[in-house]
C-alpha cells in the first residue's frame, strides 16, 4: 500500500507539475499571491495589476489565488501549520496579530525604508500597523485605509424633506421618520449577527467622544455614554429597523439595503462597489454621527495591506510585488476601483479622489485636525474572541431586551481590561 | 462462506487502508489536543492541560449544555421529519403516473445543490426585503417585514424547513432504491389475500424497509448532528445562541477564537455522545436481526 | 411469515424460489385515489421549486431590480461568473473530482458492503463501528492533521488529492448503506449459481449486481454530489486558482466586500442545472423493470 501511495503521490505531483508549466527555466521566479477578498469585485483588479507587474518584471511570474473572505483566516492558519504559505498575501490588521504570533510573516521595516515607499505611506496607517505587532515592527505594507460610515438613500431623504443627520439625535429622528412598517420600509438596519460588535464599538465611541480605548489600564468601553448609545440603537430595533436585523451578518444586511427596504446602513467604504452597483446615484455616504459632546472620535477600521511570508523562497521577488502593489500608480488604480483611501500619499493629489464623494468625505474626516482616532486593541490575542465569539450573542440579548447596554459593555470591558493587563505584563 | 476465509478481509482492505492512512491520525490528534491548552494566538500558554478542558466544559460552561440540548432537539426533529416526508415521497414517486420521471428528477433536485448555494438561496428567500414574505405581503398575505429567522419564536421552524428542503431527497432516494428490492409477488400475495393498501404497507413494505430506515436515520442523524453550514450562515447560531448546535459552538471556539484545545474537548464530547447513541440505537432497533 | 420470505436466514437457505416473471402491478390502481398522489406531489413540488425560482430570478435580473418576474432578462451575471471568476475551470475540476469519487466510492463500497452483508468474519462489528466513528468528528477539526498528511504525500494542489480525501470521508457512509442494500437482495439465487459451478465472483456479477442497480444509482449519486459540493477540503487542500472547484467559486459571491447575489445565483444555476439534468436521466434506474412494469401500470 505504501507503494501505491507513493505511486499515487508521484502521479499527483506529475499532474501538478504539468499544470504549472516550467517554473525554473531561464531564471524565472514564480511567486504566489493570495487575495484575501477573492471574488468578482476584486479579482479583475488584481489580474490587471499582475499583468502590469509581469510586463515590467519579465523574470517574475505571479500566480493569483482568490480566497473567499469568510474563510481567509482558516486558510492562513492551515497554511501556516502546514508550512504552505504563499509568498505574498493580502492581510488586514484585524488578524495580523495572529499571523505575527505564529511567526509567519517577515518584517518589512528595512525594505520599506530602503526603497521608493520611504515616507510615502500615510503615517497614521503605518502607526496602526506597528501597534498591531508586539515588537512594533511593520509586518504588512499598508495599502489602503477604510472608514466606517453610513450609506443612506438620497432619494428617500429628499422625498421626506430630511437632511442627512449630523448628530445621533438627528440620526434617530431620521430613522424613525423614514420608517413605514406597513410598507416594509425602515429607517435603518442594525448589524446584529456576525461582525456586529466591531461596528457597534465604532458607533459607541463616535457618540461618546471618549478619546482612548484604555484609561489607566482599564477599558473605557463601558463608559456611561457608550452604554447610552448601545441602548439608543437597541431602542430602534423593530421600531425603525427590520425584525431580521438581530441575525444580520453583512450578507443579510446588504440584501436589505440593496433590496430597497432600508434608508440607512452602517458599514464602511469597502461596500462602495456593492451599494453603487445596485442603487447607482440614489446612495451617498455620511460619517458616523457625533454625540452631545460634538467631538469627532473615530475608531479606525482595520487597515488593509500586503504581507511577505517568512517561508517564501523568493522573498526579494515577493517584496518587489508587494512594493509594486503599493506604488503610487497601482495603489491609485486599486483604491479608485475599490473606493477606499489610498495609503500612498502620492495618490492624494489625483483627480479621482476629488470626484469620488465617499472617499473625499472619509479623507476629510480623517485629515481634520479635530478628529481623534481611538484605535481598537486588535493587537490583543483575545480581541476577536472577546468581541466576536463571546460578545456577539450577548449583543443579540441586548437587542431582544434581555440585557441592558451597560451590563453588556461591563462584561466585555472587564475581559478586555484583563487581556490588556496580561499583554502589558508580557511586554 | 461461513467458514473463516480471507475473502471478506480482502474486500474491506482498501477501505481499511484509506481509513488508517487518512483518518486515524487526524482523529487521534483531536484526542491529543483535547488534553492540551492549545491556542495559536497565545502560544506561550500552550501545554498539557490534563482534564481541565473537560472540567471547564462540564462544570463551567452553560453554553456547552445549551448547545447540546439544541443539537438533540435539532437532530430529533429534523431526522424524524426528513424520514417521514422522504418515505411519503418515495412511495409517491414509486407509483405509476404521467410525468413520473420528471417529477422524480424535480423533487430530488435540491439534493444536487451545494451547501454554499443552499444557504445563499435561503438567505434571499427568507430575507424580509428580497424574500417570499415580502412578495406574499404584497398579495395581502401576512405582514410585511416578517422575519422568520429574526424572531425567536419562529427561527427554529424556519431552520427546520430549510434543512428539510435539501434533506428529504436523501431519504426519498434511498428508500425508493430500497423499495425496488421488495419481491413483487409479496404484494400480489397480499392483494390476493384482500389486504388493504395500508395493510400491505405495514405488513410488506415497512418490514422490508426496516434496515434501510434504521441505517439511513442513523447516518443522517450523525450528519445532521455534525453539519454546521446552514445554521452558521443563516443565523450564526443566533439570536442570542438560541440556535447554536454543539458543532457550531466547536467551530466558533476552535476556528474563530483559535481555542483549539477546548474545541477539541467539545468535539470529543460530541464523539462520545454519538458513539453511545449509535450503539444504543443499533441495539434497540435490532439492526440486521433476521426473523 | 413475510419476514422470512424477505430475508431468508443466511445460515439455512430455503430452497431457491423460482424467479418471478410476473409484472409489477402499480399500487395506484384505483383511479379515484389519484389525488392521493397528485395533491402531495404538487405541494411538495412547490416547496422544492420556489427556492429554485428565486435563484433563477436573481440570476437573470439586473442588480438592484426587484421584479418578481424579471423582464427583460440579462446574462451579465453569467458573464461575471464565467469570465471574471473563471467558472469554466472550476466546472471542469468539479466534474473530474465528482466522477473520480463516484467511481472509487461505488466500487469500494460494493466490495466492502458485500463483505459485511454476505460474510461473518472476526472483527466485523468493530469494523462497522470504526467506520461509524469516522463520521463522528467534523471535518474542520481534522483539517490541520489531514493537511499535513496530504502535504507529505504530495497530494496538495491536485484533483487527485481531493478525490482521495473525499473518498476517504465518504466511503464509510456509502459502504454501510451499500451493505444494507446487498443484505436486502436474497442470497439464494447467488448460492444457486454457485451450486451450479459458478465462482462466487461470477455469481455476484451474474446474479447480484444486476439487482443492485438502484443501489448503485443511489450510492453513486450521493458520492458524486457529495464531491460536487465539497467546500472545506476543496478550499484548504488547493492553493491554486486552477485547482479550485465550484463551491469555492460560489463562496466568492458571499464575501464581506463582494456580496454579489446575481453572481451567486448565476453560479448556482451553472452548478446545479447540469447535475439536475444528469439526475433526471439517471433516476430511471432507481426503479427496476421500468419497461416491464411502469408502462402497463
Amino acid at each position: 500500500m505504501r507503494k501505491l501511495l507513493v505511486a499515487v503521490a508521484a502521479a499527483a505531483l506529475a499532474l501538478t507539475a504539468c499544470g504549472s508549466g516550467d517554473t525554473s527555466s531561464g531564471g524565472t521566479a514564480t511567486i504566489t499571491f493570495w487575495d484575501n477578498n477573492g471574488g468578482p469585485a476584486r479579482q479583475p483588479i488584481y489580474e490587471e495589476l499582475i499583468k502590469r507587474f509581469e510586463a515590467a518584471n519579465p523574470d517574475i511570474k505571479v500566480e493569483y489565488v482568490g480566497i473567499p473572505s469568510a474563510s481567509v483566516q482558516q486558510k492562513y492558519d492551515t497554511a501556516i501549520v502546514g508550512g504552505e504559505t504563499p509568498d505574498v498575501g493580502g492581510v488586514t490588521t484585524s488578524y495580523l496579530a495572529h499571523l505575527v504570533g505564529q511567526d509567519a510573516l517577515a518584517p518589512l521595516d528595512d525594505r520599506i525604508s530602503g526603497g521608493p515607499l520611504k515616507d510615502k505611506l500615510l503615517p497614521s496607517l503605518v502607526e496602526t500597523v506597528r501597534q498591531t505587532a508586539p515588537d512594533n515592527k511593520l509586518y504588512i505594507v499598508p495599502s489602503s485605509a477604510n472608514m466606517d460610515l453610513i450609506w443612506y438613500r438620497t432619494d428617500w431623504f429628499k422625498d421626506a424633506g430630511l437632511e442627512p443627520p449630523k448628530t445621533w439625535d438627528e440620526f434617530i429622528t431620521a430613522a424613525t421618520k423614514l420608517t413605514d412598517t406597513a410598507a416594509n420600509k425602515y429607517g435603518y438596519t442594525i448589524r446584529g449577527g456576525a461582525g456586529s460588535v466591531f461596528q457597534l464599538i465604532t458607533e459607541a465611541y463616535a457618540y461618546s467622544g471618549v478619546d482612548s480605548f484604555f484609561k489607566d489600564g482599564k477599558s473605557t468601553l463601558n463608559d456611561k455614554a457608550n452604554a447610552e448609545l448601545v441602548d439608543k440603537v437597541a431602542d430602534l430595533y423593530k421600531k425603525a429597523t427590520p425584525e431580521a436585523d438581530v441575525n444580520n451578518s453583512f450578507t443579510q444586511m446588504i440584501a436589505q439595503f440593496t433590496g430597497g427596504s432600508v434608508a440607512m446602513m452602517h458599514h464602511n467604504l469597502g461596500s462602495y462597489g456593492d451599494v453603487t452597483k445596485a442603487l447607482g446615484d440614489k446612495v451617498a455616504a455620511i460619517p458616523l454621527p457625533v454625540g452631545p459632546s460634538g467631538k469627532r472620535t473615530v475608531v479606525p477600521n482595520p487597515t488593509d495591506g500586503f504581507a511577505v511570508f517568512k517561508n517564501s523562497e523568493n522573498p526579494d521577488a515577493a517584496w518587489k510585488f508587494a512594493e509594486f502593489l503599493t506604488s503610487a500608480e497601482s495603489n491609485s488604480y486599486w483604491n479608485e476601483k475599490v473606493g477606499q483611501i489610498p495609503a500612498n500619499t502620492d495618490v492624494r493629489s489625483e483627480a479621482w479622489i476629488e470626484s469620488n464623494a465617499h472617499v473625499k468625505m472619509a479623507l476629510g474626516v480623517l485629515e481634520d485636525p479635530a478628529t481623534v482616532l481611538v484605535p481598537a486593541p486588535v493587537y490583543l490575542p483575545q480581541y476577536s474572541s472577546i468581541t466576536k465569539t463571546d460578545s456577539e450573542p450577548q449583543y443579540q440579548k441586548v437587542l431582544l431586551g434581555e440585557l441592558t447596554g451597560q451590563q453588556f459593555l461591563d462584561e466585555m470591558a472587564k475581559k478586555l481590561t484583563e487581556a490588556q493587563k496580561e499583554w502589558e505584563d508580557r511586554k | 462462506m461461513r467458514t473463516r476465509t480471507w475473502a471478506p478481509y480482502a474486500l474491506i482492505a482498501p477501505t481499511l487502508v484509506l481509513m488508517a492512512v487518512f483518518l486515524v491520525y487526524p482523529i487521534g490528534s483531536v484526542v491529543y489536543y483535547s488534553l492540551q491548552r492549545y491556542n495559536v494566538t497565545q502560544p506561550w500558554k500552550n501545554g498539557f492541560a490534563g482534564l481541565d478542558n473537560f472540567k471547564q466544559m462540564l462544570f463551567d460552561d452553560p453554553l456547552f449544555w445549551q448547545s447540546l440540548a439544541f443539537s438533540a432537539k435539532w437532530v430529533f426533529v429534523e431526522v424524524g421529519l426528513q424520514l417521514l416526508l422522504g418515505l411519503i415521497l418515495a412511495l409517491i414517486v414509486n407509483e405509476t403516473f404521467i410525468g413520473r420521471g420528471m417529477a422524480r428528477a424535480l423533487v430530488f433536485s435540491p439534493w444536487a445543490v451545494s451547501g454554499v448555494l443552499t444557504t445563499g438561496i435561503w438567505i434571499l428567500l427568507l430575507n424580509p426585503s428580497t424574500g417570499i414574505f415580502q412578495e406574499l405581503s404584497k398579495l395581502g398575505i401576512g405582514t410585511p417585514g416578517t422575519s422568520v429567522l429574526g424572531n425567536p419564536d419562529t427561527v427554529f421552524d424556519a431552520l427546520v424547513v430549510t434543512e428539510l428542503w435539501r434533506g428529504v431527497p436523501f431519504f426519498a432516494i434511498l428508500l425508493l432504491a430500497d423499495l425496488q428490492s421488495i419481491p413483487k409477488d409479496l404484494y400480489e400475495a397480499a392483494s390476493v389475500d384482500g389486504a388493504s393498501r395500508w395493510r400491505r404497507f405495514t405488513s410488506v413494505t415497512l418490514p422490508h424497509l426496516k434496515d434501510a430506515i434504521i441505517l439511513s436515520t442513523l447516518l443522517r442523524a450523525v450528519w445532521e448532528f455534525n453539519n454546521v453550514d446552514l445554521i452558521y450562515t443563516l443565523t450564526g447560531g443566533g439570536p442570542a445562541n438560541q440556535t447554536t448546535t454543539l458543532p457550531l459552538y466547536v467551530a466558533r471556539q476552535a476556528v474563530d477564537s483559535h481555542n483549539f484545545g477546548y474545541g477539541s474537548a467539545l468535539t470529543i464530547a460530541g464523539f462520545l455522545i454519538l458513539l453511545f447513541f449509535s450503539i444504543l440505537y443499533l441495539r434497540v432497533s435490532k439492526f440486521g436481526s433476521r426473523a | 411469515m413475510t419476514e422470512t420470505l424477505i430475508r431468508p436466514p443466511v445460515d439455512t437457505p430455503p430452497p431457491p424460489r423460482p424467479p418471478t416473471k410476473r409484472r409489477r402491478r402499480a399500487v395506484a390502481e384505483e383511479p379515484g385515489k389519484r389525488w392521493l398522489i397528485h395533491l402531495p406531489l404538487v405541494v411538495y413540488l412547490l416547496f422544492t421549486l420556489i427556492p429554485f425560482y428565486w435563484m433563477l430570478v436573481f440570476a437573470v435580473r439586473p442588480t438592484g431590480s426587484t421584479q418578481l418576474v424579471p423582464w427583460p432578462i440579462t446574462f451579465e451575471h453569467f458573464d461575471t461568473v464565467w469570465n471574471d471568476i473563471g467558472f469554466g475551470i472550476f466546472f471542469y475540476n468539479s466534474v473530474v473530482m465528482g466522477l473520480g469519487v463516484l467511481v472509487f466510492v461505488t466500487v469500494l463500497s460494493v466490495m466492502g458492503g458485500y463483505a459485511l452483508a454476505r460474510f461473518k468474519f472476526r472483527g466485523q462489528k468493530v469494523f462497522l463501528l470504526a467506520m461509524l466513528c469516522t463520521q463522528f468528528i467534523p471535518g474542520a477539526m481534522m483539517l490541520i492533521p489531514l493537511f499535513v498528511i496530504f502535504k507529505s504525500a504530495g497530494l496538495l494542489n491536485s484533483i487527485t488529492g481531493l478525490i482521495i480525501a473525499e473518498v476517504a470521508f465518504q466511503l464509510p457512509l456509502s459502504l454501510i448503506l451499500m451493505s444494507g442494500f446487498i443484505r436486502n437482495i436474497s442470497v439464494e439465487l447467488e448460492e444457486a449459481a454457485m451450486v451450479d459451478g459458478c465462482s462466487r465472483l461470477r455469481a455476484f456479477f451474474a446474479v447480484t449486481l444486476p439487482q443492485l442497480k438502484p443501489a448503485l444509482v443511489a450510492v453513486g449519486s450521493f458520492a458524486f454530489i457529495g464531491a460536487w459540493n465539497q467546500f472545506l477540503f476543496a478550499l484548504m487542500f488547493a492553493s491554486r486558482q486552477d485547482k479550485f472547484t465550484l463551491p469555492v467559486g460560489l463562496s466568492y459571491a458571499l464575501g464581506e466586500f463582494n456580496t454579489d447575489f446575481g453572481a451567486l445565483a448565476a453560479g448556482g444555476v451553472v452548478a446545479a442545472v447540469p447535475v439536475v439534468l444528469v439526475f433526471a436521466v439517471v433516476q430511471r434506474f432507481l426503479v427496476q423493470g421500468l419497461s416491464a412494469g411502469a408502462v402497463k401500470g
